[in-house]
């Protein structure tokens, strides 16, 4: 399968998905996951496309640039393997996270070391800057998968220990599904 | 013997379509609950099972939250004709998978509380009162029967994710 990743980011204004999608339908590519945001005003994609054997990205990524540049949009395609990345381990359990707090610089930055050295693997992640100057609260809220062998306790510890240094409010709770 | 049916998965058009009332508890009435009964228990990951789901465009779902741990009303196994919820109150998110979407979860947003009516396998009316995962899983079921899948009803787009345990039995 001939898979690309493509990334566009732009000043938001409407039609901007119909474009993109447009020209990537002219070149015969079929959307798989994507993910498309408004983050502070500038819409933000990400697509998994798959396209027709032969299609170079670095072909796709003209013919996009050249459509959508009038759109202010920043284009970029690059090649995917066919690996599907890391695979959860069918014991693995899922877990929300959610950090709020006064904004600084690291709070991010912070919390994903302590996640990653328990080996949580990040899955959904999404921040957000709310309230007013100079009263900005950071809003942080992901979900994570924990292998079977993790130390939920000693998580839970270190990342009480570690909001309060970083003056910031933050849970971890199971988020298990239920097939109704 | 086992009158287990295959569940439909998305886009079947019987799933978005809204089913209709049965007008009597008669005998096909009877077949169709213990079919549904026996999907139920033939999935051992389910809770309950809709019409809909096993193509029959009908107001019937069993459901059975035995044993569940976030459980508190809990009526056992039970099958509703022509549910109809008379009350509702609270609203909580929770992540809901669904045998008729594999492959995701969603984050739905469902009422903690409710009053249902409806009529039970021997054609009485029954009047239930559920929270919590029994009201949540009535919820996800009745929706079933006015042509709505979890995925209709996600707080967000991005609030749909893989899933990871049922594909794995």
């Amino acid at each position: 399968m001939n898979r690309v990743a493509v990334a566009a980011f732009g000043p938001d204004r409407p039609g901007m998905v119909a474009a993109i999608t447009g020209v990537l339908m002219g070149h015969g590519g079929n959307l798989e996951d994507t993910s498309m945001t408004i983050l502070r005003g500038h819409f933000a994609m990400m697509l998994v496309v798959a396209m027709p054997e032969g299609e170079a990205p670095a072909v796709l990524e003209d013919s996009l640039s050249r459509e959508v540049s009038a759109l202010g949009l920043t284009v970029v395609v690059r090649p995917l393997g066919d690996g599907t990345g890391m695979a959860d381990e069918a014991s693995a359990s899922s877990w929300s996270v959610s950090v709020y707090g006064s904004d600084r610089p690291g709070i991010v930055h912070r919390i994903t070391r302590l996640l990653a050295d328990h080996g949580a693997n990040i899955v959904d992640l999404s921040t957000r800057v709310t309230g007013s100057f100079p009263d900005l609260v950071y809003v942080m809220l992901f979900d994570i998968t924990l292998g079977a062998s993790a130390d939920v306790d000693r998580l839970q510890a270190e990342l009480a220990t570690l909001s309060e240094e970083l003056g910031v409010e933050a849970h971890i709770r199971p988020h298990e599904s239920d097939v109704l | 013997m086992t009158l287990a049916r295959p569940v439909l998965h998305l886009p079947h058009p019987v799933l978005s379509r809204p089913a209709a009332a049965l007008e009597d508890i008669d005998r096909k009435a009877v077949d169709l609950a213990h079919a549904l009964l026996d999907t139920m228990r033939s999935s051992g990951h389910s809770v309950g099972v809709a019409a809909p789901q096993i193509g029959v465009s009908l107001r019937a779902f069993c459901l059975d939250v035995t044993g569940h741990r976030r459980a508190r009303s809990c009526h056992g196994e039970l099958v509703l004709f022509n549910p109809v919820i008379i009350e509702h109150s609270g609203s909580e998110i929770g992540r809901e998978g669904c045998m008729s979407v594999p492959d995701l979860t969603g984050d739905v947003a469902r009422a903690t509380a409710m009053v249902v009516e409806g009529l039970g396998l021997d054609g009485e009316q029954r009047r239930l009162e559920v929270d919590a995962f029994e009201a949540r899983a009535m919820q996800h079921e009745i929706d079933h029967l006015d042509g709505l899948l979890f995925v209709d009803r996600v707080v967000a787009p991005g609030r749909v994710f893989p899933r990871r345990v049922y594909r794995a039995e």
